[in-house]
């Protein structure tokens, strides 16, 4: 963070020096282009729609590489130690999430219904709501909820790079321990940021295994987000010396076990939903499944389900890099399509009807993640490529790390 | 497999240093074999048989006066039968996640607590079947619960989660069964090989069913035991999940929530664990097995349980939250009646109990000490008892029209029952221990150094 040393041991390869470039130029045009757009148009509701969507795909998989993050170093294992500085790379680049954050605030009006006074004003419940979410309050949240993932990100990133320098036990038990509180404070400042940012966008509807489908989620994206990482850096040294198939093996184990229990928590939402069958909540179903909507909904099963299910039972395919990041590749795909399920159909009066899909919710989006892309690239690119004094180094790389 | 391991990470070992194959067989069939029947064991035994009389005297009452000598009434039509049925059954999820679970997940310290954990698992579940059929009203009819052509025409609702249930736990009996049997079945030859009496051989043969040992039959009992443990590991999910599909599919307050699920499927592992521990603090201390249950097996499960603690916490955290976010006035008032009701002091007992007193588990020492997990287990299941009580009671007695609210009082019938079923699963539990190995003796060899240099040398 502080001093980049002129020579690092394990550097990152410099293919990836180009991968950062490009995604920059992505990022900046793709959100350029559609912020003209918004402004020429006159669609700040689209833009701002797209923009949640966009944003709240790539935090999700930020904060998922922070709990996993995390759990590695409550549970060890040796595909933690492969895919750790990954993982650091995305928990650091949280302050950048932060401030584009900002235009969130701007967009509150735009979709948001309980931002408006004249909605509310018949409804008793509805008032009660709109005093919890009040701009105010929301964006007062929020900045807790940053301060907390950032404040989680540094200590953790600060005690690495001091671990990497000095190699003392100490800091490992430390990280260790402030891992299990980290995860507890990752949950409940999930779980309360998911009323706020998504499912407030139906005010009068909740359902309380909605933040858990969403913290399935952002850990799915952060492991196959992961997956995919590592099959790119293991294509050149220094990491081709050092992944070996046990440890994708694991990844895939893991994304596996995700994507089970996203289906779990999202299969129990619907049928204890569609069996109450209560007016408060089937409204949210309703609007998905009896508009075009539906395909997207069929779309999920298939993809977000069943296609990975199926492949990632192999073990064979669990083994092999190259195709166990295909899947991962689709995983990270399908969390999109699974935010759009969610966002999309819920926003202001007249999108409410047939499946109005907006050529900005796939530019913003796009947008976003090239310019998250080169932060990440960025932030990867600042540290040796594994962690120098982690006590699982020897067991599998196979020799004491080459200092430099 | 583990025990480099246990140097470097400085952990306590999963088996204690200085045993052989031989002594690690010894020890475990003595305790069957050529133990004497201590008094302990007899006084134990008694207690649960006597219990046990008493379960079948207010059952044979029950049977013979009706299902109105319990405390259940309208509106509270579920009571202690549904309360316990619950209980138990989640009780035995624990067994099903160390045997399966952490089986394919290559967890050896699995190894010397799944037998007696699987056993706890089959006689929970016996226990938690005897509820719904008694509370059928007329339990000799309770094939009608069966989908089977007849002339009555009768036909089970499927949309009924009840039924689900049947499927559900009678699924779940068989596999536990089958896998528990299967894995004894090397043991039991190695039993019937060592046991003097005519009589032991004779049992333990039949029983082994052929056993040998050779290659072959290995490699089959490898596959079979494998395949098993796949089967049985959506059980772990499944069988609560239809459970708690039994209350939230309605749409009685406090019953009806979509997070219910995952919490029942936690809170259920996080009352197993707590009985395996209460189980196997005594069995170490009783029969000196402190070398084979070491303090890593008991940390471990400490951990767990802290983990599917707080994953309940979260669950009554979110269901108030979201009485209080969407301001239901039914949710808002259940919530209510349930903190200022005329259950409270059940309610903020549960509260103690099932999320305070657990959080000690967040400290090493705790985690170390005996003593302290006995306790804090004793009071888990106490807790995880009272939140049924809660979910079933006070979500019934007070719904949507005050002029059928009512309360529910357990009457001495109701307490027999259950206090009955828990002396039945002790006697079953001490008959176990004593005819039975109750840590699995091949795979207790598995963990020795000497495998290890057998394994590599393949």
């Amino acid at each position: 963070m502080s001093y980049a040393p002129v020579t690092l041991p394990y550097p990152a390869p410099p293919a990836l020096a180009r991968i950062q470039r490009r995604s920059l130029v992505i990022g900046v045009v793709f959100l350029a282009g559609a912020v003209i757009a918004a402004i020429v148009e006159h669609s700040p509701a689209q833009f701002f729609r797209s923009y949640l969507l966009g944003y709240v795909w790539w935090v999700g998989i930020t904060l998922g590489c922070l709990a996993v993050l995390m759990m590695q170093h409550l549970a060890g294992g040796l595909w933690g130690f492969v895919i750790r500085r990954p993982l650091e790379a995305a928990a650091r680049i949280l302050p950048l999430l932060a401030v584009m954050f900002v235009p969130l605030i701007f967009g509150i009006p735009y979709i948001y219904l309980w931002d408006h006074r004249e909605l509310v004003l018949h409804d008793a419940k509805l008032q009660h709501q709109a005093q919890y979410l009040a701009a105010p309050w929301f964006i007062a949240r929020g900045a807790l909820y940053f301060l907390a993932w950032i404040l989680m990100a540094y200590l953790l990133n600060r005690w690495s790079a001091a671990q990497d320098a000095s190699g003392d036990p100490v800091l490992r038990r430390r990280m260790q321990t402030f891992s299990g509180p980290g995860l507890v404070i990752y949950a409940l400042t999930v779980t309360f940021a998911s009323f706020d940012w998504l499912m407030s966008l139906d005010p009068q509807w909740g359902s309380t295994v909605y933040p858990l489908i969403l913290i399935a989620g952002q850990m799915l994206a952060a492991l196959s987000f992961c997956a995919a990482i590592l099959f790119l850096l293991a294509q050149h040294k220094p990491m081709s010396d050092i992944v070996q198939e046990k440890h994708v093996h694991s990844l895939g184990k893991m994304m596996l076990a995700f994507v089970m229990l996203w289906a779990y928590t999202s299969y129990s939402q619907l049928v204890i939903i569609w069996a109450g069958n209560l007016p408060g909540e089937i409204s949210w179903y309703l609007r998905r499944l009896n508009t075009g909507w539906k395909y997207v909904a069929l779309a999920l099963v298939v993809f977000h389900f069943a296609v990975p299910f199926a492949l990632l039972l192999s073990r064979d395919l669990k083994r092999n890099a190259r195709r166990l990041a295909r899947v991962a590749m689709l995983l990270v795909l399908v969390r999109y399509l699974d935010l759009l399920f969610w966002i999309a159909p819920n926003s202001l009066p007249g999108f409410e009807h047939g499946m109005p899909f907006h050529w900005m919710d796939i530019a913003v989006p796009a947008g976003i993640g090239g310019i998250w892309m080169a932060a990440f690239v960025w932030a990867l690119r600042q540290r040796p490529l594994v962690p120098l004094h982690d006590q699982r180094f020897e067991e599998v790389v196979g020799h004491a790390p080459e200092t430099a | 497999m583990s025990n480099p391991q246990d140097t470097r990470t400085g952990k306590a070992p999963v088996l204690a240093p200085g045993h052989t194959f031989a002594t690690v067989t010894d020890k475990i069939s003595a305790i069957v074999l050529s133990r004497r029947t201590t008094l302990g064991w007899v006084v134990g035994f008694g207690v649960g048989l006597l219990l046990t009389m008493l379960l079948l005297a207010a059952v044979s009452y029950l049977l013979v006066k009706g299902v109105g000598i319990w405390g259940i009434d309208i509106p509270v039509a579920w009571g202690f039968a549904i309360v316990n049925f619950v209980w138990w059954i989640g009780i035995g999820h624990a067994g099903t996640l160390i045997s399966a679970i952490l089986l394919l997940l290559n967890q050896p310290w699995r190894n010397s607590i799944n037998r007696f954990a699987e056993a706890m698992t089959l006689f929970a579940v016996m226990c938690a079947g005897m509820f719904p059929l008694l509370h059928l009203g007329r339990p000799w009819l309770f094939y009608w619960l069966f989908p089977y052509p007849n002339t009555m025409q009768v036909w089970p609702q499927f949309r009924s989660p009840l039924v689900w249930d049947v499927f559900a736990v009678s699924t779940y009996f068989t596999v536990s069964f089958l896998f528990w049997f299967v894995g004894l079945i090397p043991d039991l030859g190695t039993l019937r090989d060592r046991a003097h009496s005519r009589l032991a051989r004779g049992a333990y043969g039949f029983l082994a069913m052929g056993w040998r040992g050779s290659a072959r039959h290995w490699k089959n009992y490898e596959s079979a035991y494998l395949l098993l443990a796949g089967l049985a590991t959506p059980l772990v999910v499944s069988v609560h999940t239809v459970v708690s599909f039994d209350f939230a599919i309605s749409i009685v307050p406090g019953w009806h929530t979509t997070i219910f699920p995952p919490y029942f499927v936690a809170g259920a592992i996080y009352s197993g664990f707590a009985m395996v521990l209460v189980i196997a603090i005594p069995i170490r201390k009783f029969y000196s097995l402190g070398d084979m249950i070491t303090m890593r097996h008991l940390e471990n499960c400490a951990k767990i349980m802290l983990v599917t603690g707080l994953i309940v916490a979260y669950g009554y955290l979110m269901e108030h939250f979201m009485a209080w976010y969407r301001s239901d006035e039914f949710d808002a008032f259940m919530v209510h009646n349930r903190m200022h009701g005329p259950y409270a002091p059940l309610y903020w007992a549960l509260i103690v109990t099932n999320i305070l007193v657990p959080q000690a588990l967040w400290s090493r020492r705790v985690r170390q000490n005996v003593g302290a997990l006995f306790g804090v287990s004793i009071i888990v299941l106490i807790g995880m008892w009272l939140e049924r009580f809660i979910i079933v009671v006070t979500s019934l007695h007070r719904d949507f029209l005050t002029s059928s609210w009512g309360m529910y009082y357990p009457t001495k019938w109701d307490w027999f029952t259950f206090v009955g079923t828990i002396g039945f699963f002790a006697m079953a539990m001490y008959l176990f221990i004593r005819f039975l190995p109750m840590i699995s003796i091949f795979e207790m060899r598995t963990l020795l150094p000497e495998a290890e240099v057998e394994a590599e040398a393949k």
